[in-house]
């Protein structure tokens, strides 16, 4: 992994933390594996208004659909991490 | 996740409701009186949450259509618009249909959500591109997610963001389908249709327009917000359902597309369920003939609107939107909303709880919707049993609003 690629998901789940800090996490600490349903009890309309603001704080089309792979936080930054670097 | 667990994730959502005392499905319509009034336990209730809002569920000419229908055709079609249950009435609406809109294509579909999922899961293939308004239906997300294609949300009622979202799709736009409702049912405010219209042509992609709740409400003729924004010879699909202004069951397609039709060899809600039972098309019928010939239905539903919209606004209640058939106030929190749900119905009155996420923005809101057959007597019990249950929530409510 060149460090281009670790600073560019560092800063993913840099932003994904912060997004996220507002929401209540079960299990304590909020991490990378953090499951964004079953910790975190993020609904249809908070995870959508989540992908909006990646999508405009990366400029990429994150479709909705997409969140079917995801579970935990490293999940959803690996998704925008192939996004990123498509659109590059 | 296993059933069980499913299962016991589902009593978990419907103790926490019983607990708030918020719990809807625990409201049964004993005995209907009329389209605004029944019986709720031993209690009258005035209806205003019903999306009856034409008032048509009693109309004498509806029900002899409907009853005329059932005895000369029967009880049902058991049968698929593919197989036995075509029937001349299914064939005539929709003629009907396509002769109001001034349109080569209409389908009937045997809900409102099955239309939508219908023509989305017909148009849709994995790999296509939607972006929808964000406060879209679920059964418009539904239709996105089952049929496979990327979909995408655009921030509520906001044009520059849908084009921001498009310009994003590069040259995916062109082709790519965007999706906007008439009369939004939650907070009863209205899409800029108009301008949506617009930035979706300019990129090159297919517009669609959910009427649901502004057919036979909105534009000179009743035909929606699409007749009203002037975007009727541009618009590329509308959709609605007969069980609001057009009291019945079921649904309908328009196009300026002779192509739609084509789905009935590929849209599986279509082909794979029981077509509209004959009373359902004759009451959606006859309902139809009523929008089209007694425009005084329209002027007595937005008199009552704008009537219920200045009194509560009047008592300072944090109404959602400017004035329209739907009237949502907003509450603070949860508890309070239920709190007041609870005893506006203990003096006979019914309104929508809505509890998030199906309420956009976070807060509580108690819906209201109007009905043409309302009457102004009715209105003014509805805005005193207002005050009466919650004065402090409408000092709240003029804070909050104050306050953004």
């Amino acid at each position: 992994m060149s460090h281009d690629t670790q600073d560019l998901e560092q800063e993913i789940l840099d932003v994904l933390f912060e997004r996220l800090s507002k929401f209540p996490v079960k299990s304590g600490a909020l991490t990378a594996e953090t499951s964004l349903v079953a910790d975190m009890s993020l609904d249809s309309v908070n995870m959508m208004e989540l992908l909006m603001e990646v999508e405009d704080t990366f400029d990429v089309s994150f479709p909705l659909n997409m969140m079917a792979n995801v579970e935990t936080v490293q999940n959803l930054a690996d998704q925008i991490k192939l996004l990123v670097e498509k659109k590059a | 996740m296993s059933i069980a667990d499913r299962f016991a994730e589902l009593a978990h959502l419907r103790d926490a409701l019983g607990a708030e005392e918020a719990d809807p499905t625990r409201i049964v319509m004993d005995r209907i009186l009329s389209p605004t009034e029944a019986m709720i336990g031993n209690r009258p209730t005035i209806l205003v949450g019903t999306n009856n809002y034409l008032g048509l569920t009693f109309d004498p000419a509806v029900l002899a259509a409907a009853d005329a229908a059932l005895h000369e055709q029967g009880s049902g079609t058991t049968g698929s618009r593919m197989a036995n249950g075509s029937f001349a009435c299914h064939a005539a609406l929709e003629r009907s249909f396509a002769a109001f809109y001034g349109v080569p294509s209409a389908m009937v579909f045997s809900t409102g959500y099955q239309t939508n999922l219908g023509l989305l899961m017909g148009i849709l293939r994995p790999g296509d591109k939607v972006v929808l308004d964000s406060h879209s239906h679920a059964c418009i997300y539904d239709g996105c997610r089952i049929s496979g294609a990327d979909f995408l949300a655009f921030r509520h009622n906001d044009p520059e963001d849908l084009r921001k979202r498009l310009r994003r799709l590069g040259d995916e736009a062109k082709g790519a389908l965007v999706i906007a409702e008439g009369l939004y049912s939650m907070l009863g405010d209205t899409a800029p249709l108009a301008e949506l219209c617009a930035i979706a042509k300019e990129y090159g992609a297919w517009f669609m327009v959910d009427e649901a709740h502004s057919f036979g409400v909105y534009g000179e003729r009743g035909l929606g917000l699409c007749e009203e924004a002037g975007i009727l010879d541009q618009v590329d699909f509308i959709t609605g359902t007969f069980s609001k202004s057009l009291a019945s069951l079921g649904g309908f397609c328009v196009s300026r597309h002779p192509e739609l039709q084509l789905l009935r060899y590929g849209s599986r809600p279509y082909i794979f369920t029981a077509s509209p039972s004959p009373a359902s098309i004759a009451a959606a019928a006859a309902a139809l003939d009523a929008i089209r010939t007694r425009p005084e239905l329209k002027a007595s539903l937005w008199a009552n609107a704008t009537r219920l919209h200045d009194g509560l606004s009047a008592a300072g209640y944090d109404l959602a939107s400017p004035v329209s058939p739907v009237i949502a106030v907003r509450v603070p929190s949860r508890e309070e909303g239920a709190r007041i749900w609870n005893a506006l119905m203990e003096h006979g009155v019914y309104v929508n709880l809505v509890l998030p996420p199906a309420a956009p923005e976070g807060a509580a809101l108690l819906r209201c919707s109007l009905s043409a057959a309302h009457s102004f007597d009715q209105i003014d019990a509805i805005i005193a049993a207002f005050k009466t249950v919650a004065p402090e929530a409408a000092t709240g409510g003029a804070q909050s609003t104050a306050a953004q």
